[in-house]
């Protein structure tokens, strides 16, 4: 137990990496983004561990997986900039990786819980 | 200009992730890096020092992309293996020094493509306006048809030459017709050539092909196709309707020459013709039959003692 807890400690990338999907759709449902900026919103919102490689790498995943459209809006200084928005196959996924979230967490947060308290007694 | 230094940097950046993500399938890779250059320009505007200080090195970033893309691996893992290393293998190929090289080389070659579909047309053309001539590499130009061949592809290669020559600004529909039809040229000319020098057999075909026996490949000889066997008995005197079979029990046919001369087979009892049995009964277009050839038989000795290849011990010395 103690050599899992460490190891979920060294390697936050890991357990990001699964929730990491959602995270994304989270941020593009409260409004449309580039890459960059869909970084820095995770990183904003305490998901300080976010790699931008892992960002772009997702966001074109989930594109080329049709859960999102995309945009490019030209800028007259610096580069153009590709949004992405969620499309309605997008909210499904959301709606979905929300559900199984919020139950993945309960429970996890009842075994953890669980554990503290039974210390704790 | 810092400017200029940040796009250096971009690009090098890029480079290098490419090239670490040079593996995937090109079109996956396309998918994958679209606007990675877009993307590190931002990341680069963003905020000060390198991209290599910013994101790490570039293999790192790769390694990263190739994760969170996930498809990628997915799909590399869900080919066939020896597909996979099959694409692998052709990447690597592709992109190596010495096939850019032969690349580049290719196009010199294409003056000597011109001249050759030209004279491989003319063949085709012969071929298929006379089945039964016989090809040769080089037609014989004191024949009236070799001159008329060698005229025919002397033209059509100043023709092709021109046609090369002037091609270079075509529609998209007119370049895939031109490649169809310089891919036919070379499709159809294969089996031209390799039917050069011999005759088709289909005269065989048609006599031997109600499946009495396989067709075999027709006996030829090293200088020449064989197109009668005469088979003489010891003493010179000629033999008719010998049946001769090969080691494993099959008729021995011959290479038929057709239309000259033609053969006349003998039907079996049960309507089938008898392929194997020599000589061959042949005649000219003509109607002239074919007459048998005038043989030098070997001189026997003058008794004809039963040969042993063993000397039996003589009577004397036995006793």
């Amino acid at each position: 137990m103690a050599s899992y807890m460490n190891q979920a400690e060294v390697d936050p990338t890991q357990l990001l990496k699964g929730v990491l999907d959602l995270a994304v759709l989270a941020v593009l449902a409260e409004s449309d983004s580039y890459g960059y900026d869909v970084l820095r919103r995770l990183r904003e919102n305490g998901l300080d561990h976010v790699g931008d490689a892992s960002v772009y790498g997702t966001l074109r995943r989930l594109y080329q997986a049709g859960a999102l459209n995309s945009y490019v809006v030209p800028s007259d200084e610096g580069p153009h900039r590709k949004y992405y928005g969620l499309n309605s196959r997008g909210r499904k996924a959301l709606d979905q990786s929300a559900q199984t979230w919020v139950s993945l967490s309960k429970a996890l947060n009842h075994l953890l819980n669980g554990r503290s308290n039974g210390h704790g007694k | 200009m810092a400017s200029n230094d940040q796009a250096d940097d971009v690009a090098t950046y890029a480079g290098s992730v490419r090239a670490a993500l040079s593996d995937l399938p090109p079109d996956q890779a396309d998918v994958l890096l679209e606007d990675l250059e877009d993307h590190l320009r931002e990341v680069a505007t963003d905020a000060g020092g390198s991209l290599a200080e910013r994101l790490g090195p570039a293999e790192q970033y790769a390694q990263e992309l190739r994760t969170a893309y996930g498809v990628a691996h997915a799909d590399a893992t869900r080919q066939h293996p020896l597909l996979r290393d099959v694409t692998v293998a052709i990447s690597r190929v592709t992109t190596s020094s010495w096939y850019r090289q032969v690349r580049a080389f290719l196009p010199e070659l294409r003056p000597g493509w011109w001249v050759l579909r030209a004279y491989l047309l003319v063949l085709v053309l012969t071929r298929a306006f006379s089945p039964s001539t016989n090809l040769h590499p080089i037609p014989n130009p004191f024949s009236s048809r070799g001159l008329l061949e060698i005229v025919a592809a002397a033209i059509a290669i100043v023709l092709s030459i021109r046609l090369g020559r002037a091609d270079r600004p075509l529609a998209k529909g007119g370049r895939v017709l031109a490649i169809g039809a310089n891919v036919m040229i070379a499709l159809i000319a294969v089996p031209v050539l390799a039917g050069m020098g011999t005759f088709p057999s289909f005269a065989m075909e048609e006599s031997g092909g109600s499946g009495q026996q396989e067709v075999g490949q027709p006996l030829t000889m090293a200088n020449g196709a064989l197109s009668n066997i005469y088979p003489y008995s010891k003493d010179g005197t000629p033999l008719t309707d010998v049946l001769l079979y090969d080691q494993d029990g099959r008729p021995v046919t011959l290479a038929q020459t057709v239309p000259d001369p033609m053969t006349d087979y003998p039907f079996a009892a049960d309507g089938k013709p008898i392929t194997n049995a020599y000589p061959l009964h042949q005649q000219h277009l003509s109607g002239a039959p074919v007459t048998a050839p005038r043989v030098a038989l070997p001189p026997w000795p003058a008794q004809s003692p039963i040969v042993t290849p063993m000397p039996s011990p003589s009577p004397s010395a036995t006793r």
